[in-house]
């Protein structure tokens, strides 16, 4: 009995490190600052470790374990908790600049470019800020986000509550990728102002009565009351800051920046808010976690087909005017069995059929009862040349979804043509009246009288 | 006729006839084989392989007739040219050169010769040009005799202008077109001289052939005409010419409307109007010469000429009327650019652009003619003197040809063939004179001649009966078979009997001024001056034919030869290096944009999708090209992925001297672009004070062109240090660019910023060995969504400046408006 019931649970531990892995991969390095003490934050990364994640930590200035090996990521996610940490090694790989900035704090492995280079080859990364200048908030502004001046943290006076005013209750706006009636969380660290790039993903915004200053006792008022003259330009103030914001880039691979790396501190996780409740920061910390590492909202296009109506055979080309039908097979991933499955929730899928611009766009509706499978019919223009099937969609917090298909549409083949014309009864008839004529003309002039003959005659002798 | 040197008495008339048939046979054969020969330099200097840049989509085209069919190629639509256009092959090019191919190709595969579809392609132009040695030498035989067609063959087997069309490896539409264009006038001349509608079909089915072939065959279709034409108007209208025209017309006109390029536009352009005017024109004389002939009273006629006369000018206005209509596409600019030379550089620098459409410079008449352009117009004279049907029209051609050769290079290719028949015209009178053994003995009279006299006079007899010993057997039977001939074919008899009046009467005139017998040169130590003369300006021809050839237009442009110091051929292959670079180093869809000038070279050796080539068909898209060249990265980069570039070939000559590189052409691309968008594009912001400057002082726009930058791109490196210099324009560069330090990363001083050519939206992906082309792959979208600039500002380590948050209420204000 105690054998089976070992067996099972090392079965459900097994299955448990099975689930809940990411899409992309489970081993994930945190780069942990030495002035953090990783049992602070024991909730959130025993959450990820219990989720199936292979946690590897090191200080930013150890060479090793390497983020990248020959330009190949060795992680799938990288946590960076290293609010503080100051230099970076030089962005400009010259040898006297590099003498000048001997005491980095960061491995040479570690620079924006670096990170950068991270997100092209799809490893996903988690940066916590905070109000200090460093690396990452001049990093933080490649991403669109517009950081406030060194040292101004976030301030809110409300509600009125013991703590200082730099420690503030965040309400938790509804989200797909949050869990629902997440409590409001505790956060104290920077702001940012979000720019106009349209790969962010706000997920966590400044209270409406919160703003950044340097100091909690209203010394520089004016200075905001008069950026609020200003039509609110440089005002750090209000529910247009973001506080932890997502970032997903043009090849799915995603990024959090959160202003405060306290938000995933046990502290913070078990500090009940003002009113009592408990604070919503494990619950939304896993989720963010969830999102960054590409469990949740990841879709992909499995494949894509196209024909013409009546066959089932991608044509080498399309004629002008075929009907053609266009299918999309599109799954989600499944964290919980960590498996893609169909998915065919998606409603405002397009369709466009383009040739430097779209000829045809159309809706790319869910087929009823065969899910996952988007397909539509239309008809193709009336125009020749390499056109594509484009599917671009993208929203926010989803991966983006894009294919493109490439297929020449020709003119018809010189017998696809119809072959009578009622527009062209004029030459017929003229053709078969001179046929006609020149048959009748030739039975007469063969077969015709003798006078003819004979005159003819006499006109060739008299010559 | 008594000749100082009499023939054996004991040799039969019939063994001097074929003796003679067989020697022409041989001279012939010598000929086709001199014509073959001299055009091999190229297979011999360099290798079997394509020329140019036409010949490459020819080739190209041909291998899919070859190997798909005809149909398939009839059908056939390429979707990598012109991407994302396409481009209907089938429907947009003479398909005659490349089903000429097809079926020699076909026919040596059914005899079991596996000769590579290439090298029938290479050696088409050879083997046509020794037909078309042929085609001349029958032609010049109607016009003069034997003798003369053969120094024509002769000539135009070797003279360098049309051998600049047709060497080995220039496989163009004119390699078979000048043939056809021989044989066809040869038809003619023959359909009108014998009044037949059998040498007339003739003329059509090959006039279909020359349509099916080259562009080039609305030559045919308005010089017919204007013979005909000119004819009528000299009062030379026979039933002869009706029947020639008619049959050409109809049966050509409707064989025409087959090709698929040509479709309605015999009946709906221009071009077309004169063939149709004409034809209308003879149909209202035919008619009125009917009437006439049927009719006494004078007043009549006097009606029916002004009915004839209203109808012409009636059926003209109708022409005109439609025109305005837009029934008849008006005229097109190229043939605009005929007349006006200046029109094509002011509305159609597409055209103005290709260097064989600028005006011919005099020495080139000279270069390709040698010595037979002053002979030339003594042939034209020499017609004038015997001024049959067949002499107009070889001064009418002589005439239109030599204007048209004056205005564009290309058409020196038109004027080349009656210039070797003018000019074998004129030789051989000279030589007849000279070379006549017969000696000053005026009493006895030329048989042949009165003979001849007696013929309608319309087949060269007279004068060939002078000179070739076997002509007096042959010639009677001819012309008694002409005689045969002649009646049924005319139907007014009083007409007939005027035209041969007419014609019988130029001829006696013809023959009476070159009776040899009364007057002539007879001084040895004469004859020998002038005949040794004569015979050193033909060898020196010959010289001069083989040397231009073998230097001036045996390269095959796609690989350059150069000489070394020590005299050795050095082969520049880059062209090649890198079209083969991009065949196997990138994807097989990636499009590749280029100036059209190498669309079809891309197309043919690197097998990749360009954007433009050298069927300039689409202006707007040519146009976007050049925008995109002479454009800031900035404005460049949307355009370049709107169409889905991959990559950018250009190609550059600074390094090695090639003058022919983008740069030089860029004012073009620039002038090109203008022309569509005249805000953004304008041409003297390249300047720099009216010069076309590529150094440190090119004006601005210059310096910031995607052109220029990639040309120049790490162009200072290479001269470490030294002084960079473009050796085509013969400028010295800036000399601070980016340079090289010892860990071999790039160092860029502040200062040398400002000069230094830094690439955002593409880098660099191949150069080749001596820099004539470099190709560059165009960057794709940033994962962050920022801008190039941005991006490899950030990816170099500059700090951006610090932004504040935007005033949202002004953004919400202007929104609201």
């Amino acid at each position: 009995m105690r054998f089976l019931r070992s067996a099972l649970l090392s079965c459900l531990a097994l299955l448990a490190t099975v689930l809940a892995k990411s899409s992309s991969g489970d081993k994930v390095l945190v780069l942990l600052d030495p002035s953090l003490d990783k049992a602070n934050y024991s909730i959130f990364f025993n959450g990820l470790e219990k989720r199936g994640y292979d946690l590897t930590f090191r200080a930013p200035k150890d060479a090793s374990p390497a983020v990248a090996a020959y330009d190949v990521p060795n992680y799938a996610h990288v946590i960076l908790f290293t609010p503080d940490t100051k230099c970076t090694s030089p962005t400009n790989p010259h040898p006297s600049h590099a003498r000048l900035t001997r005491t980095v704090a960061y491995a040479s492995d570690i620079t924006p470019q670096s990170l950068v280079g991270l997100l092209s080859e799809n490893t996903n990364l988690l940066i916590t800020l905070s109000p200090k200048q460093t690396p990452l908030t001049s990093l933080a502004t490649e991403f669109s986000l517009i950081p406030p001046p060194p040292g101004t943290p976030l301030v809110s006076h409300h509600p009125k509550r013991e703590e200082p005013a730099t420690l503030v209750p965040v309400d938790v706006a509804p989200s797909p990728m949050l869990a629902k009636g997440t409590a409001p969380v505790w956060f104290s660290g920077a702001p940012h102002a979000l720019g106009n790039s349209p790969y962010l993903v706000p997920i966590l915004r400044a209270p409406a009565t919160s703003f950044a200053a340097d100091s909690t006792d209203d010394s520089d008022a004016a200075v905001i009351v008069d950026a609020a003259d200003k039509a609110g330009e440089g005002l750090w103030a209000g529910s247009q800051l973001g506080l932890v914001t997502g970032f997903q880039t043009f090849k799915n691979s995603r990024v959090i920046f959160a202003g405060s790396v306290d938000l995933f501190s046990d502290a913070y996780a078990r500090k009940p808010l003002p009113d009592g409740i408990p604070s919503g920061n494990a619950q939304f910390v896993r989720d963010v976690a969830a999102w960054v590492f590409q469990e949740n909202m990841v879709l992909r296009i499995d494949r894509t087909a196209h024909h013409r109506v009546n066959e089932t055979e991608p044509p080498e080309m399309y004629t002008i005017n075929d009907q053609i039908v266009y299918t999309a097979y599109i799954s989600a991933y499944n964290p919980r069995t960590s498996s893609w499955k169909p998915y065919d929730g998606l409603t405002d899928l397009q369709l466009e059929f383009t040739m430097l611009d779209p000829h045809v766009r159309t809706a790319l509706p869910p087929v009823a009862g065969e899910p996952g499978k988007y397909e539509v019919q239309f008809r193709a223009p009336d125009r020749h040349g390499v056109f594509k099937f484009v599917i671009g969609w993208r929203r926010k917090g989803y991966s983006f979804l894009h294919t493109s298909t490439t297929v020449p549409v020709v003119p018809p083949r010189h017998d696809e043509y119809p072959r009578f014309l009622s527009a062209a009864w004029p030459y017929y008839a003229g053709a078969i009246s001179t046929s006609v004529g020149f048959f009748v003309f030739s039975a007469l002039w063969l077969a015709g009288d003798v006078k003819g003959e004979r005159k003819n005659l006499k006109n060739t002798k008299s010559e | 006729m008594p000749a100082a040197y009499p023939l054996p008495e004991n040799i039969s008339p019939a063994v001097v006839s074929n003796t003679a048939s067989l020697l022409r046979i041989i001279a012939l054969g010598l000929i086709s084989a001199a014509a073959i020969a001299s055009r091999l330099f190229a297979v011999v200097n360099f290798e079997s392989i394509i020329h140019e840049f036409d010949p490459w989509f020819n080739y190209r085209a041909t291998r899919v007739l070859a190997s798909q069919g005809f149909y398939a190629f009839w059908n056939w639509f390429d979707p990598t040219a012109w991407y994302p256009l396409g481009r209907v092959v089938g429907g947009t090019i003479y398909p005659g050169l490349m089903a000429t191919s097809g079926v020699i190709y076909n026919i040596l595969h059914a005899v079991n010769l596996p000769v590579d579809i290439r090298n029938v392609c290479v050696l088409l132009a050879p083997g046509f040009s020794a037909l078309t040695a042929w085609a001349t030498y029958m032609f010049t035989r109607e016009l003069k005799d034997d003798s003369a067609g053969l120094l024509a063959a002769a000539f135009i087997g070797i003279v360098p202008g049309y051998i600049s069309r047709s060497v080995a490896g220039s496989y163009d539409n004119e390699a078979i077109a000048i043939f056809l264009l021989m044989f066809t006038f040869f038809c003619w001349i023959k359909a009108l001289k014998q009044g037949s509608a059998f040498f007339g079909a003739v003329a059509a089915v090959f006039y279909f052939y020359m349509v099916a072939a080259w562009g080039g065959y609305v030559f045919i279709t308005n010089m017919i005409p204007l013979h005909a034409l000119v004819l009528l108007l000299m009062g030379r209208y026979s039933s002869r010419l009706y029947v020639a025209y008619s049959t050409w017309y109809s049966i050509g006109t409707l064989a025409s409307m087959q090709v698929p390029f040509v479709g309605f536009q015999p009946v709906r352009t221009s071009e077309h109007m004169a063939a149709l005017g004409v034809f209308g024109l003879l149909q209202i004389v035919a008619f009125a010469q009917l009437v006439r002939s049927h009719i006494s009273s004078k007043q009549f006629q006097e009606l029916l000429l002004a009915s004839v006369v209203a109808t012409g000018i009636l059926g003209f206005s109708a022409i005109v009327a439609l025109t305005y209509k837009g029934w008849i596409a008006p005229w097109t600019g190229r043939f605009y650019s005929l007349w006006d030379t200046g029109y094509a550089k002011k509305y159609i620098p597409i055209i103005a652009s290709v260097s064989e459409h600028q005006p011919t410079a005099w020495p080139s008449f000279f270069m390709d003619l040698h010595f037979l352009i002053f002979l030339f117009p003594a042939g034209v004279v020499l017609c004038f003197r015997s001024l049959r049907d067949e002499h107009i029209f070889v001064i009418i051609y002589a005439v239109m040809a030599s204007y048209f050769a004056g205005v564009m290079v290309r058409l020196m290719l038109a004027l080349t063939p009656v210039v070797c028949v003018a000019s074998a015209v004129a030789l051989s009178s000279l030589l007849d004179a000279y070379l006549d053994a017969s000696k000053p003995d005026a009493t006895e009279p030329d048989e042949s001649s009165t003979q001849a006299t007696s013929t309608n006079g319309s087949n060269g007899a007279s004068r060939s009966a002078s000179s070739t010993a076997s002509s007096p057997t042959v010639n009677p039977k001819k012309a008694r078979k002409n005689k045969e001939k002649e009646p049924p074919a005319v139907p007014g008899r009083a007409l007939g009997e005027l035209v041969s009046e007419v014609a019988s009467s130029a001829a006696a005139a013809v023959h009476g001024s070159d009776e040899p017998n009364s007057k002539g040169i007879f001084g040895l130590d004469t004859r020998l001056a002038v005949l040794v003369n004569t015979i050193g300006m033909l060898l020196f021809f010959v010289v001069h034919c083989t040397w231009v050839t073998s230097n001036a237009y045996s390269s095959p442009s796609v690989v350059l030869a150069s000489q070394m110091q020590d005299g050795s051929q050095h082969i520049i292959d880059d062209f090649r290096e890198a079209y083969y670079w991009l065949r196997q180093n990138t994807a097989e869809d990636a499009v590749v944009m280029s100036w059209w000038d190498y669309g079809y070279q891309i197309a043919g050796m690197a097998d990749r999708p360009t954007l433009v080539d050298n069927n300039t068909w689409n202006n707007t898209h040519i146009a976007t090209v050049g925008k995109a060249m002479s454009s800031p990265e900035e404005v460049a980069y949307p355009i370049l992925r709107k169409h889905d570039v991959s990559y950018v070939l250009i190609i550059f000559g600074g390094l090695i001297g090639y003058s022919g590189d983008d740069l030089n052409k860029f004012l073009w691309m620039v002038r090109i672009a203008q022309g569509v968008w005249p805000d953004e594009i304008q041409e003297p912001n390249y300047f720099n004070k009216g010069e076309y400057r590529v150094d440190a002082q090119a004006s601005p726009t210059m310096r910031e062109s995607l052109m220029y930058k990639m040309s120049y791109y790490r162009f200072a490196e290479l001269f470490g240090g030294q002084q960079p210099v473009d050796r085509v324009r013969g400028q010295n560069m800036p000399m601070n660019g980016p340079k090289l330090d010892y860990v071999g990363k790039w160092d860029v001083s502040h200062e040398s910023r400002s000069c230094l050519i830094l690439l955002m939206i593409t880098e660099e992906a191949f150069t080749s060995e001596n820099w004539i082309v470099r190709i560059y792959a165009v960057k794709g979208d940033d994962i962050l969504g920022r801008d190039h600039k941005t991006a490899q500002g950030f990816s170099e380590g500059k700090k951006r400046k610090r932004s504040k948050p935007v005033s949202r209420r002004k953004n919400i204000g202007i929104g609201s408006v």
